[in-house]
């Protein structure tokens, strides 16, 4: 408010040497010679020295305060790691997820190829049979050793996965965008089909409803399923 | 309708895995024939070319869901008595009501085990 009057009294103290300068020229009736047009284009220079005088101390801190955040965010997207995330981490993870798919697949193929010798074994000799279905064991055993490959290559996952949050996370905290600013989605044609087609997915463990609940739904009468809309 | 060990079966699931344990379950049931499918339109398909005297379907598949098989199924005059099973991971009310507003038989939730599936079939051949 202060730098606001102080511009408008600059602008009145020039306004008025110019008038001044104007109203001395008045009475020789349009004969201006150059040094009165130098002496005019001195008073309008010195006016606009007063005036950027004034204003630049505010543009410049605003300009350096600009460019501080400019300069802040440049470390933020930096710091995001964009390349190594896009080149590096996230393909890495997508590779672990694959080899988690192939070892389980793989598990289960040795799992449920050996049941099935099992059960197609020709019991009549017990003692041969007792020793195929051993051996087989052996085989089940040495399959579910996946578990723990898996499970320390899907930590490699989460790991990844705790490293992007942190650092999204970060640079959205830096924006500092407020939570009603944020753009609605719109939804896409895979989340439309999922909606409409009622996929949900596997639940986790209480999310869901269980066999039982299920059953006590398909056993009861449709206007007991209708009182669930209500 | 009574349950017929020799009826042919066919098993919709687009997890090779999960054919191979529901065939091998119904096997140790003692059904003979069964046949199986990756998806709704596959087995829409072979429905049409086949009479079945039972599906077991899942329920998310491209392109075609187990769902909409199920309503397929029931508005086609020459298919809509098929005895349908739905075998699934979505476990939210809203995907048994829907399912059981569609006409499904039983639904049966995933993991399950081979009594469950034995229940359940025995239960829709018993009504």
């Amino acid at each position: 408010m202060e730098r606001l009057d102080l511009m408008a009294k600059m602008k009145q103290e020039n306004v008025a040497r110019i008038i001044d300068f104007l109203q001395e020229n008045k009475n020789r009736q349009g004969e201006v010679s150059l040094t009165d047009v130098m002496h005019l284009a001195e008073v309008m220079s010195g006016s606009m020295f007063d005036f950027l005088s004034t204003v630049q101390p505010a543009v410049t801190e605003e300009l350096t305060a600009i460019a501080r955040q400019i300069t802040r965010m440049k470390e933020e997207i930096s710091q995001l790691r964009a390349n190594d995330m896009t080149t590096s981490k996230i393909p890495d993870a997508g590779r672990e997820l694959d080899a988690i798919v192939e070892a389980t697949e793989n598990a289960t193929n040795t799992i449920m190829e050996t049941a099935e010798e099992i059960m197609g074994a020709d019991t009549s000799d017990p003692v041969a049979y007792q020793e195929l279905v051993s051996n087989k064991m052996i085989n089940i055993f040495e399959a579910c050793t996946f578990q723990d490959i898996t499970g320390q290559r899907i930590s490699k996952v989460v790991e990844t996965l705790r490293f992007i949050d942190e650092r999204v996370s970060s640079f959205i905290s830096q924006l500092r965008i407020p939570e009603d600013l944020e753009a609605a989605m719109e939804e896409s044609a895979d989340e439309r089909r999922k909606r409409e087609l009622i996929l949900h997915g596997p639940q986790h463990t209480g999310e869901g409803v269980s066999q039982d609940d299920i059953d006590a739904l398909l056993g009861d009468a449709q206007s007991d399923i209708d009182k669930l809309f209500d | 309708m009574a349950l017929d060990l020799q009826m042919p079966v066919l098993v919709v699931d687009d997890y090779k895995t999960m054919i191979r344990i529901i065939r091998n379950l119904l096997k140790q049931l003692g059904f003979e024939d069964i046949d199986d499918a990756a998806d709704g339109t596959e087995a829409l398909e072979k429905m049409k070319q086949r009479r079945y005297g039972l599906v077991i379907s899942d329920w998310n598949m491209e392109p075609m869901t187990g769902y909409e098989l199920l309503k397929q199924v029931r508005s086609d005059s020459g298919l809509s008595k098929t005895p349908f099973i739905m075998v699934t991971a979505e476990s939210k009310t809203e995907n048994v009501i829907a399912a059981k507003k569609a006409g499904v038989n039983n639904y049966i939730v995933k993991p399950f085990n081979a009594q469950t599936l034995k229940g359940k079939i025995e239960a829709v051949f018993s009504d």
